[in-house]
């Protein structure tokens, strides 16, 4: 092999300019490839882990299955049978987890389950002084809630130990303290429906990179959450942390086997999101194929007519005693050498940009201290199927040619020099 | 009683058609021996069939019929690998066309057909360059590329190809159609030497005075042999088989 290797190399060096657009090409793809891969996976990732961070990997809800909601059975009664419920209303639903503390220490003994918190959660108006806003109030265990999403990271400004301690304490987005105007140790009215109006106190304020959450969330300890929806002592929905975020549609399914509530996982809560991955995912993968199949045909087209251009060589190749693989070898190793190349080229060129882009504030703004910056995805796997793919091309494209030159008989190209 | 000398090239009714739809029928069984040490010159006209059969010879072409035999080894049955190697260690080559490879020097192109035998190893094969151009008076051109040479200096080269790796035979097809008189007839000195070193030789021309010069001479006409002329030194020859 070392002759084809050797012979190889000095064709390809004589060459530069037609090889290296051949490098070029592959170059293109694997750049390509990486910064794409690097930039939209980057931003999956960090939207799947801000996701699992803050989202719950599987919730409980007070809605019961698998038998009538009790207001069907009231206007219905006898013997008679629903087959369709039109225009149920939310009150017509079971409003609560019955024997909530007996359901999460069960669902907390389950296999795979790290963490289980009960919550309270409904709509509210907060107001300060002109502003009022819509939000979404949730009453939680502070510290049980923590083990589930943990919030605690999440503060940005005072202490989330002061919501467990403070009978009036609240945890707001920092966003909605800025379109508020208040910060920690300042009040803030909360009123839900038609009911009374509280007066809470700002005792942190959190930053998820998550806007709606930023903008809208209320965090109060779950007896105050109940006494201002009007809802005492009632818990409608259970949150779990597990071991594994990847078993959660199964652990969804477990539960609703066990108490039958309707249970959801954080991929059906973020399904539609998911499945915009995907087709991301797939228009990328078509883009990149298409960017490397590109570089192929442009190995594929010099390599063929290298091939017609050395025809008078590869004869002489053979006549002194070069078989039709050696000559095969020649130019799959001249494809080979244009691909490693160029995509060890691209991979560094792929690299600067991805460090580059890691420096650049992203245009989703600023956070509460920091700007935010993209998130990249840079990984050796990346790099390696970055390789493997444009050699696999580079393999593929000059195989053509490479088939070509071994079938020259060198008798036929010598009477046409004669 | 003598014993039978194994010819280094014999051809054995060789026939050989070209053409896909319509056959034209080049050779017409030709029976040739070529003794071991023999320089031997084919001539004839245009179109006579003498490169067809020089190729034939040096197993780069095939048959139609017949059989040809390189040191009493048949060849038919080898298939393209072996064919290869056979050529690559017994047989050397010399073109009307220097077919030097541009990408490399006059010493890596000599070198080339040898980098590919496992039983030569690189600094052999280049020390035998080097000696194969010193040989024939040019071995200070061995760093230089064939476009940095002139033609008889080109053919020279692909003459230090043809013998570097010391085969027992060479085979020259037209090696001087290309040159001027003084290069032609400084290759042809070349050829009478190695003959006297004991290299078989069958040499194609057109050009009678360069004939004249191998110990036999074979003419073709219309793929026939018309005529062989022994000249001195001409080795007795008895056909294998």
């Amino acid at each position: 092999m070392r002759a084809e290797l050797f012979i190889a190399w000095r064709q390809l060096w004589h060459r530069k300019l037609l090889n290296g657009i051949a490098v070029l090409g592959v170059t293109l793809g694997v750049l390509t490839l990486i910064a794409i891969t690097g930039i939209m996976r980057g931003f999956q990732t960090k939207f799947l882990d801000t996701v699992l961070q803050i989202s719950p990997h599987v919730v409980m809800f007070d809605t019961s299955l698998g038998q009538p909601a009790p207001v069907v059975d009231q206007l219905l009664g006898g013997d008679r049978r629903a087959t369709r419920i039109v225009r149920q209303t939310s009150t017509d639903r079971q409003r609560r987890i019955a024997r909530p503390g007996e359901t999460v220490a069960a669902i907390r003994a389950l296999p795979g389950v790290i963490a289980a918190a009960p919550l309270v959660v409904g709509s509210a108006v907060a107001s300060a002084g002109s502003k009022t806003l819509p939000v979404e109030l949730r009453g939680i265990d502070p510290a049980v809630q923590d083990a589930v999403t943990p919030l605690r990271r999440f503060v940005v400004a005072g202490g989330f130990a002061e919501l467990g301690g403070a009978v009036d304490g609240a945890m707001i987005g920092y966003q909605l303290a800025a379109q508020l105007g208040v910060g920690v140790g300042d009040s803030l009215g909360c009123v839900a429906g038609q009911g009374e109006r509280f007066n809470l106190r700002v005792v942190a304020l959190f930053d998820t990179g998550v806007a709606g959450l930023d903008k809208g969330r209320v965090y109060v300890p779950t007896r105050l959450a109940q006494t201002i929806l009007g809802r005492p002592d009632v818990i409608d929905r259970i949150e779990l942390r597990l071991v594994d975020p990847d078993r959660a549609p199964g652990t969804s399914a477990q539960l609703e086997a066990l108490f039958g509530y309707d249970a959801e996982s954080w991929q059906e809560t973020n399904a539609s999101m998911l499945g915009v991955f995907d087709q991301q995912n797939l228009i990328t993968g078509l883009i990149i194929g298409a960017v490397l199949v590109v570089g192929g045909f442009g190995i594929l087209s010099i390599q063929i007519m290298i091939v017609l251009e050395k025809r008078r060589d590869i004869a002489l190749l053979k006549s002194v005693g070069y078989s039709s693989r050696s000559v095969l070898a020649v130019f799959l190793l001249e494809g080979g050498v244009v691909a490693v190349v160029g995509a060890a080229i691209g991979a560094g060129l792929g690299h600067l940009v991805l460090t580059a882009m890691r420096s650049l504030e992203s245009a989703s703004g600023m956070g509460y201290s920091k700007p935010s910056t993209f998130a990249i995805y840079e990984r050796p796997s990346v790099y390696l199927m970055a390789f493997g793919f444009a050699v696999g091309v580079g393999l593929l494209a000059s195989l053509i040619p490479a088939w070509r030159a071994s079938r020259v008989e060198p008798v036929d190209v010598l009477r046409g020099a004669s | 009683m003598t014993a039978a000398i194994v010819p280094a090239l014999e051809a054995r009714g060789l026939v050989r058609d070209l053409g896909e739809e319509v056959k034209t029928r080049i050779l017409h069984g030709i029976d040739l021996a070529i003794a071991p040490g023999e320089f031997v010159s084919v001539t004839g006209a245009s179109g006579s069939g003498k490169s067809t059969l020089l190729y034939l010879l040096g197993a780069l072409d095939r048959p139609t019929e017949g059989e040809v035999l390189i040191e009493g080894q048949p060849t038919a049955a080898l298939d393209d690998r072996a064919r290869g190697a056979l050529r690559a260690e017994r047989l050397g080559f010399v073109f009307q066309f220097h077919f030097l490879l541009p990408e490399f020097t006059s010493v890596e192109n000599v070198a080339i057909p040898m980098l590919r035998r496992k039983d030569i190893a690189p600094a052999e094969a280049q020390r035998r360059a080097v000696a194969a151009l010193t040989s024939l008076g040019i071995g200070e051109l061995a760093d230089r590329r064939p476009t940095q040479l002139s033609g008889g200096q080109q053919q020279r080269v692909s003459i230090a190809r043809a013998i570097a790796h010391q085969p027992r035979i060479l085979l020259a097809d037209e090696p001087t159609g290309n040159l001027d008189t003084t290069s032609g007839a400084a290759v042809l000195d070349i050829f009478e030497r190695l003959a006297r070193d004991g290299m078989t030789i069958a040499m194609v021309t057109h050009e009678p005075s360069y004939a004249a010069r191998a110990q036999r001479e074979v003419r073709l006409r219309d793929g026939r042999i018309v005529d062989v002329i022994a000249r001195a030194g001409a080795a007795a020859v008895v056909p294998a088989g």
